[in-house]
């Protein structure tokens, strides 16, 4: 076994020898001796396969660590510890890149370009977190998202929002979800990693504007905890639906809940369903008729979202270079002569004929109106889910973390005094 | 109301999220970018320190082509093409002779007996009277000859399309190659992204080549085999710099070497050992980002630069 182990690291040094001289430069590096900086591009420097892979390994024991000590340990103590880990891995040391978050768009992307390929280890950071989710609840979460990391290390003085409040903002990944997903199907942007307000910060070179975003999240993760992740991650959407269908998921008592109470301000994300009030429940006017109501209105917010998204698709789609770029040479074909539009002099450089841009413009913004009608349906869809969610009786016996919106982070459990030998439990 | 203050914190805050995101939203279309960050100020590089500067533009010569290409002098004779011409020049400037060419020229070299043009890819052998002797035409059609020299019945061809160097005999003969590589792996064969790929003789008869993307001179035998070698990588003044330079170069009478480069045009000499020795002309006095001139020196030491923006050829003499 330990010579196996010794071929395998002999081998893997050899590997990376071997890229290293492939990489030797053929032509002399260009010197800049007059103060010039290279600016920082938007993505990190790509690395190796071989260490590509290896963040999946490292993504793979963090989130089987988390699972396991937010189920069966029940430790909150070690799940912060391996979120500072996380953080300090794919945040600080890998910059932030690449996450499971922004891996919607690739996979987006690569579903609807076929000139795209995603790549091996893109996808694993995109299928993992979903598959463990869907056994464990969101043990990524928890701790292994440095997104999440970083705003959970932060929160000072959590308040409850009005479910008024979180209900209408919850809408808002959804919204998110719904243009990154529009944005990167057309090749327009990748708008999860353009606002991403932490990476900033995790590489230390943001600019300006991106620093005051990260800063006004994590002042606002004060008091609103995670803001990032509960009203607007995309990715939490996902992972709030495998959730709700998740086997296993951490549970604030090991055993019997007696009901005392001591939780229920444990949460700060508002995610624990308390036990309903029968006799306020018998109270309300909530019925069958308001149910069908809702119920037959999904499809007319479906289409008011739908037409909607097709009438936006005109503005939506100035989002596209391509787009904008024909637009902007139509009604003001002066910048052909601004020298210093390095777009516009790009373009003139490429070859490309105005008739050939204006074609390219032509089908993407046709995607858009198509996208525009799929989003708005999406959006409508969700709205009109939510409010017959309104109107749905969910009856709990005990308290109990709400599967979609918990994120396994395990502040509830010290607060549960019931004690018992038989741990995992299931949280039914 | 309960946090009052904390709650208005808040708006402040989801305002400026909100304020963030559409401003960057909005700032980064085609027309309203903001300035290259990547831009690379070489402005700097095109200052030199007049200490170093020992030549003076003595006069100039206009020419009368539209796209002069190449300059050669010999027996006080200057030779240049450009268009589809060749057009024997006294140094007064006076039109000795035109002669029409078939295609468009690359390059001349003039020897005791015969004038060398080379085009693109074949090479047009005239007598000293402009009279056609022979074309040579057995070169690939990836071919590019960018320079020529003869020495005792060789002809040494530069062929930057294939990037190696052609031996001829004085028949048109092919005598072999030489592909600029050593066998101890002390220099990489000649690595020529664009069709810059200058050779030349120095006054001791010992053939030098440029290797524009490693920025060495190379002196080679006429065997082909790598005898020195000299390189000065760098964008200061001291060097060359950018894919490929010195783009042309020539002899002084002591054998100094007189190099051009492009990009950041502009003429330098080295001392024979490859020791950075002064300017002859600095950025300057030509077009910014223009082409790299040609170069003939005569046997007072006097250099000739083709300026191939400015369409004439300009004198530089010691100061």
């Amino acid at each position: 076994m330990k010579n196996w182990l010794k071929i395998s690291l002999l081998l893997s040094f050899l590997i990376f020898s071997i890229a290293g001289m492939a990489q030797k430069q053929r032509f002399p590096k260009p010197e800049f001796g007059n103060g010039y900086t290279q600016p920082s591009p938007i993505t990190p420097e790509p690395r190796i396969l071989a260490l590509e892979y290896f963040d999946v390994v490292i993504l793979l024991v963090v989130i089987s660590l988390a699972s396991w000590l937010a189920i069966r340990k029940r430790s909150r103590k070690y799940l912060l510890w391996l979120s500072m880990f996380t953080l300090l891995y794919f945040g600080f040391y890998r910059d932030g890149c690449i996450c499971a978050i922004g891996s919607i768009q690739n996979v987006a992307l690569t579903i609807f370009d076929p000139g795209y390929a995603i790549s091996i280890s893109t996808l694993l950071f995109f299928l993992i977190p979903l598959v463990f989710t869907l056994y464990f609840g969101r043990t990524f979460c928890a701790a292994a998202c440095p997104l999440g990391a970083v705003q959970d290390l932060l929160i000072v003085k959590p308040i409850s929002l009005p479910e008024w409040l979180r209900k209408t903002l919850g809408l808002l990944p959804y919204l998110y979800l719904t243009l990154a997903i529009l944005f990167a199907a057309t090749g327009t942007d990748f708008i999860i990693c353009r606002y991403d307000p932490f990476v900033g910060i995790f590489r230390m070179d943001a600019e300006f504007h991106m620093v005051v975003l990260g800063a006004a999240f994590l002042l606002m993760g004060m008091f609103v905890a995670r803001p990032y992740c509960r009203f607007l991650c995309p990715y939490g959407v996902l992972l709030n639906w495998m959730s709700r269908f998740s086997k296993y998921h951490l549970a604030i008592t090991p055993a019997a809940c007696i009901q005392c109470k001591l939780c229920s301000d444990s949460c700060p994300f508002d995610a624990i369903n308390f036990p309903t009030d029968e006799k306020q429940a018998k109270k309300t006017t909530w019925g069958v008729n308001r149910f069908l109501i809702y119920a037959i209105l999904i499809p007319v917010w479906i289409l008011i979202g739908g037409f909607a998204g097709s009438m936006s698709h005109t503005w939506l789609s100035k989002a596209n270079p391509t787009v904008y770029l024909a637009e902007l040479l139509i009604t003001h074909p002066e910048v052909n002569n601004d020298q210093k539009n390095l777009d516009v002099q790009a373009f003139l450089g490429s070859g490309k004929s105005m008739e050939m841009l204006v074609k390219e413009a032509t089908v993407i913004r046709e995607k858009f109106h198509t996208g525009g009608w799929i989003a708005g349906g999406f959006m409508g869809l969700m709205i009109g889910l939510t409010l017959l969610g309104q109107v749905v009786y969910r009856k709990n016996a005990d308290y109990q973390p709400f599967k979609g919106d918990c994120f396994s982070c395990g502040r509830c459990i010290p607060y549960c005094p019931v004690k018992s030998e038989i741990l995992g439990n299931t949280g039914k | 109301m309960k946090n009052k203050g904390i709650v208005i914190f808040l708006i402040v805050l989801a305002v400026v999220i909100v304020g963030v995101i559409a401003i960057d939203f909005n700032s980064t279309k085609p027309d309203q970018q903001p300035a290259n960050p990547y831009e690379y100020n070489i402005d700097s590089f095109t200052r030199v320190d007049t200490a170093l500067i020992k030549y003076r533009e003595s006069r100039n010569l206009k020419i009368n082509l539209e796209e002069p290409v190449g300059i050669a002098l010999h027996e006080n004779r200057l030779f240049v093409v450009g268009d589809q011409k060749l057009q024997i020049i006294e140094p007064t400037g006076r039109l000795v002779q035109e002669v029409n060419l078939d295609q468009k020229p690359t390059c001349v070299y003039v020897s005791d007996k015969n004038i060398f043009i080379g085009y693109r890819k074949s090479l047009l052998l005239l007598n000293r009277e402009g009279v056609k002797i022979a074309d040579w035409n057995s070169f690939a059609d990836s071919t590019v000859i960018t320079s020529i020299a003869e020495q005792s019945g060789i002809v040494f061809v530069a062929d930057a399309g294939k990037r190696i160097v052609r031996k001829f005999n004085i028949e048109g003969n092919p005598m072999g190659e030489i592909e600029g590589k050593s066998g101890n792996d002390q220099i990489h064969g000649f690595i020529i992204p664009s069709p810059y790929f200058a050779l030349a003789f120095n006054p001791s008869g010992e053939l030098w080549v440029v290797n524009p993307g490693k920025h060495t001179l190379e002196n080679y035998t006429v065997d082909g085999k790598l005898r020195t070698w000299w390189e000065a990588t760098s964008i200061k003044i001291e060097g060359f710099s950018g894919c490929c330079n010195p783009a042309h170069f020539a002899f002084l009478p002591d054998g100094s070497f007189v190099t051009s480069e492009k990009g950041v045009v502009r003429i330098k000499t080295y001392k024979p050992s490859g020791e950075f020795a002064n300017v002859v002309a600095t950025p300057s006095k030509f077009k910014v980002e223009g082409h790299a001139p040609d170069l003939a020196v005569d046997d007072q030491g006097t250099i000739y630069a083709l300026d191939l923006d400015k369409k004439m050829i300009r004198l530089f003499v010691k100061k």
